[in-house]
């Protein structure tokens, strides 16, 4: 299979640390090229940064204050020329961007302070309480389950030593209390134009969802959600009619329309934590931790479960317009990316590292442009060929191949129908010599088996208070033999001692080292392995029987017995 | 009655020790005679000779130091040592397996019983009775134990001493040469002598005698000189087509383990003597070794055309038809072999088996009092361990029990019986025994995944899941087609991934 891309762009070291979220595509200089922006996480914790790609060439750099959990691109005004501005999330704050310079930092409003934190901090503004009774009356209110600010969470963490400076530091500011930025989003207010003022949408960790006006920078809606949302998925207007569907952190998928106040109305349970959501059309797909991508219609209703090879790392649709082509791309963690049309399994990209971070879109100036940054810090860029075609087929349609072998059944001989019928005339017959025979045998065997209980000949002990196994293994090629005699009490709880274990042999052809050993108490369940070596005195290659027997000490029948053919001695032919 | 005609006539009627007397005698009263001296040799020969031809079990040195070995990765069925996944071979499942992944031989000859150990300690050691014990080298290993037998009986010193013999003098006189060499090569069982004696011959008769080749051949490859063994035969070959070189040429292929070239040298051989059946004997085992039953099976049927009394072959077959379903053929063919005179413990136990799988009930159990009646220490065990399946079938578990406590009675080793004494003690709740009995059976018999997965199934239950994985997987690696064993794997990955 020919590969459906082309290969535009290969930097395996261009140390980038970004996600799906903080990747897009987007027309920043209003020139007809597509500009890549992402928002790199840096170290994880300082360096973060902003980066513009023009083509391939890093265009601009701009630094970020904190982490920054998506970024999107959306128009806000409606000037000529039709330059989009850049979102970006971070912590408690939007930083959005125009012509690449920062234009605006909008905060989400504070939330409400708990009264009594806020006058504990009052008190130690005026050093009316020293800080260790602040610690403590902290303490005390985030135990009873109250939500703090960061600054008294950071407090609660520091060793006592610092809690002085810190409080210092810190008591004359107003206490605010914030939240963090989960996912973004955008949405197209009144027209449903590709160049249309859009909204955006933010999901944050007090478990809301506001949605912002682009021109004046005020909460439209607020929605409250059960739990805290982190992929967000928006279509239709503001004005007109919208719906969000928002995966929560609980495994919980929830649909909002407009005016609903509060999502838990339209709910599906997943039975793992989503890993990644996108929408095609009316239909939802899911990527879940337990390895599997689950399909649901907007209702709500599941319509298909795939079980994938591997945990999936992210996700993300693919809408080429100019083939009318929407398929789901699937990054896996074999480093591979599985793209699926409904639950057909299109297409298998073959990538260098774990992707991390998807997107697709026009880039440059080419439409169908895929991105990809993987774990290890690099940036891959594929261009969809034009002429690639994406057929769909059921591999999972119709019985199994297996199904439709053919089972090697041997016919029925006719030697067996002629003793059927033998077995037909003289049934009674046959059934009376065979219970006879067979009441015989049982004699037979029963007498034998008496006979070797009595001989104790047996490896296991039949002696119930004694729950003896006994295998012996002679390794060597002559003269010299190593003899393991391997001893294990099989009862369940009842030690085992005073056992020893001796040999009977023919002491013209053979000579033990050891003739006698004691065994220690026997643990039940153990295996004991004694080891003695045995010499081969005759040189005519002549081996006899060797019985291994093991006595408990005042009984003069051995317990058990176990009898080793020994090798022929090989030292007459090297000698 | 001439002394020398006498002594001929006890040697043709392979009374050899008789002739060797008579002949001594001649030789006392004449030294030099010449006639009884050849005679003597030959008929000292006779005493101990083994046909070169017949398959020899590789011994340890010959396994673990092998420089021969061409590819280490053979591709499948290519090589005897890693046999190919055979086509119409019935599933590990049915017919069981000896220690090298290959289907028990309906016929024990030497090679069959083991296959190559995977490592010195498993080589060394010798779980099985001194019958199945391996010899250090080939070389010694049974020409020692034959010969010993003549060293044993001459006292006196040997009858003629190497050391002080002019081999160039006899190897210019052919008609004492051969006997010589044949004394030397067989009942001295010294090769380089024999050697050195064959290629002053092979040179005084200027390479013209294609016997003396083959002999050459023989030295080299009881010297492990495989190649050269190669070179003489093929020779010799060119010079004089005969079955002797072909089956030996095959043998030098199978030890330098290229099985299809081998059954190529024995096709060119059957062109040239049509219908030999030691040739085409020779082509059925190594289909056998290669795994490829359907094939092996049809040679042996080829056999049967030309020599309707050749043992091997009816037993492989019957082996075949038992295990792939058809117990009332095999019951034909044992019962031919009932009728050629074969009367043992093994037959009389097969019989049984077939009469009981092949619903002839009024005569399983009376083929097994012969058998046991038959048996002595080494194959006991074996015939109760049977008697214990089909006490197993009429579903008589006492019985079972017994049966196979005898069968561990007379061979402390057999693991199957194991195996199934712990089926049967888990069965009455025994946990612990049945933990010790697994564990002992897949000890002793590594190569059976019955006790590996029974051992794991039941860790498993006890919820000692890190055994039972283990035991699984050592299942699947005695059998890969085992499903339950993967089920369980899969089960227990399940179940690690999910903590």
């Amino acid at each position: 299979m020919t590969s459906k891309w082309l290969d535009a762009y290969h930097d395996p070291v261009a140390s980038l640390y970004t996600f799906t979220q903080c990747l897009t595509l987007a027309d920043i200089q209003a020139d007809g090229d597509w500009k890549l922006i992402i928002a790199d996480l840096g170290t994880g914790s300082y360096d973060m940064k902003l980066k513009v790609y023009k083509n391939t060439n890093l265009m601009s750099e701009h630094a970020i204050i904190d982490l920054p959990t998506g970024v999107v691109n959306f128009y806000m005004d409606t000037l000529e020329p039709r330059t989009p501005a850049i979102a970006v999330a971070s912590g408690p704050y939007i930083y959005i961007y125009k012509n690449l310079r920062p234009y605006f930092k909008f905060t989400l409003p504070p939330l409400s302070i708990n009264q009594i934190e806020q006058e504990l901090w009052e008190q130690a503004k005026h050093d009316n309480i020293n800080v260790f009774v602040l610690r403590d009356a902290l303490e005390g209110l985030r135990s009873d389950g109250q939500l703090l600010t960061v600054r008294s969470l950071k407090f609660l963490q520091l060793e006592s030593t610092d809690l002085e400076a810190f409080a210092n530091l810190h008591k004359h500011a107003p206490l605010k209390r914030q939240t963090v930025i989960t996912c973004l989003d955008t949405l197209k207010k009144s027209l449903a134009d590709e160049d249309a003022i859009s909204c955006l949408v933010v999901g944050t960790e007090n478990k809301s969802i506001y949605i912002l006006d682009p021109e004046a920078f005020t909460v439209l809606t607020t929605v409250d959600l059960p739990s805290i949302p982190v992929f967000i998925s928006v279509n239709g207007l503001y004005d007109v009619e919208y719906r969000l569907v928002v995966s929560c952190r609980n495994g919980c998928i929830y649909t909002l329309k407009r005016g609903s106040k509060e999502g838990s109305k339209y709910c599906i349970e997943l039975n793992s934590q989503p890993v990644g959501m996108e929408r095609i059309n009316k239909t939802i797909y899911v990527g879940c931790m337990d390895e599997t991508l689950q399909c649901y219609s907007s209702k709500g209703k599941k319509l298909w479960t795939i079980k994938l090879p591997t945990s999936i790392t992210t996700m993300k649709t693919l809408d080429y317009s100019p083939r009318q082509l929407k398929t789901l791309l699937v990054a896996l963690s074999n480093n591979e990316i599985h793209m699926y049309k409904d639950k057909y399994l299109v297409d298998v990209i073959k990538t260098e590292g774990v992707v991390t971070g998807l997107q697709f879109g026009r880039f440059g100036r080419e439409d169908g442009t895929l991105v990809m940054t993987t774990r290890g810090g690099g940036l891959f860029v594929k261009i969809l060929k034009r002429s690639a075609k994406f057929e769909e087929k059921d591999a999972l349609a119709g019985p199994p191949i297996s199904q439709n072998q053919k089972i090697n059944i041997p016919k029925k001989t006719k030697l067996f129908v002629d003793q059927t019928l033998r077995e037909r005339q003289n049934a009674v017959a046959m059934h009376r010599t065979f219970q006879r025979d067979l009441y015989l045998l049982r004699l037979n065997t029963a007498r034998q088996y008496v006979k070797a209980l009595d001989n104790s000949m047996n490896p296991i002990s039949s002696d119930p208070t004694e729950p003896l196994k006994l295998s012996a293994q002679i390794q060597g090629i002559g003269p010299t033999f190593k003899l393991t005699v391997n001893l294990q009490n099989t009862s369940l709880s009842q030690p085992t001692s005073n056992l020893i274990i001796t040999f009977n042999y023919d002491d013209k052809l053979y000579s033990f080292r050891n003739k006698f050993i004691e065994a220690p108490m026997l643990v039940p369940g153990l295996n004991y392995a004694f080891e003695t070596f045995i010499d081969c005195l005759n040189e005519k290659g002549v081996s006899d029987n060797v019985k291994v027997y093991v006595l408990k000490s005042g009984r003069s029948v051995p317990i058990i017995t176990g009898v080793i053919s020994m090798p022929v001695s090989e030292a007459v032919a090297v000698a | 009655m001439d002394p020398m005609f006498l002594a001929y006539s006890y040697f043709r009627r392979r009374k050899y020790q008789k002739c060797d007397e008579i002949c001594s005698q001649l030789l006392e009263k004449n030294p030099y005679d010449q006639s009884a001296w050849a005679l003597k040799t030959r008929a000292l020969t006779g005493q101990v000779y083994v046909d070169e031809v017949d398959v020899d079990e590789e011994g340890i040195a010959e396994m673990v130091m092998d420089d021969n070995a061409i590819a280490t990765v053979a591709r499948p069925g290519t090589s005897l040592r890693k046999p190919g996944t055979g086509q119409g071979l019935p599933s590990q499942g049915v017919r069981p397996v000896t220690n090298s992944g290959r289907p028990v031989s309906g016929f024990v000859r030497p090679g069959t019983q083991s296959g190559r150990p995977g490592t010195m300690e498993q080589a060394i050691r010798t779980p099985r009775t001194a019958h199945t014990a391996r010899p250090v080298t080939s070389a010694s290993g049974r020409f020692v134990r034959l010969g010993t037998a003549s060293m044993l009986s001459t006292p006196d010193g040997p009858f003629i001493n190497l050391a002080r013999l002019n081999f160039s003098k006899y190897a210019a006189r052919p008609n004492l040469a051969k006997a010589l060499f044949e004394y030397i090569f067989h009942h001295e069982n010294d090769v380089r002598n024999a050697l050195e004696l064959a290629s002053l011959a092979t040179e005084a008769c200027q390479f013209k005698d294609w016997w003396w080749k083959v002999q050459l051949a023989k030295c080299y490859y009881r010297l492990g000189m495989f190649r050269e063994s190669e070179s003489q035969l093929k020779s010799a070959i060119k010079q004089q087509e005969m079955i002797d070189s072909f089956l030996y040429l095959g043998k030098v292929y199978v030890r330098l383990d290229q099985p299809l070239r081998a059954v190529d040298i024995y096709k060119q051989g059957l062109e040239k003597f049509p219908g030999e059946t030691t040739l085409l004997t020779g082509i059925a085992r190594i289909h056998e070794g290669l795994n490829e039953m359907d094939d092996a099976v049809k040679f042996y049927k080829d056999v049967l055309h030309f020599d309707n009394m050749h043992v091997e072959a009816i037993a492989c077959i019957a082996t075949h038809h038992f295990y792939t379903d058809q117990p009332e053929v095999a019951l034909k063919f044992y019962r031919r072999l009932l009728q050629m005179g074969v009367y043992n413990t093994e037959l009389f136990n097969n019989l049984g088996l077939c009469c009981f799988y092949a619903q002839q009930y009024d005569m399983t159990l009376t083929c097994f009092e012969r058998a046991l009646s038959l048996a002595d220490d080494t194959t006991s065990g074996d015939v109760w361990f049977n008697i214990g399946h089909v006490a197993l079938g009429i579903g008589d578990v006492n019985l079972a029990y017994q049966c196979f406590r005898m069968s561990l009675a007379s061979n402390n080793d057999h693991a199957e019986a194991y195996n199934n004494l712990g089926v049967l003690e888990l069965r009455r709740g025994h946990i612990e025994e049945a933990r010790a009995f697994f564990q002992a059976s897949f000890v002793l018999a590594p190569h059976m995944y019955e006790p590996h997965y029974n051992f794991a199934a039941l860790a498993d239950q006890l919820g000692d899941l890190q055994s039972s994985y283990n035991a699984a997987k050592r299942a699947v690696d005695a059998y890969e087609g085992h499903v339950d064993s993967k089920e369980l794997i899969q089960q227990l990955k399940q179940h690690f991934t999910l903590l």
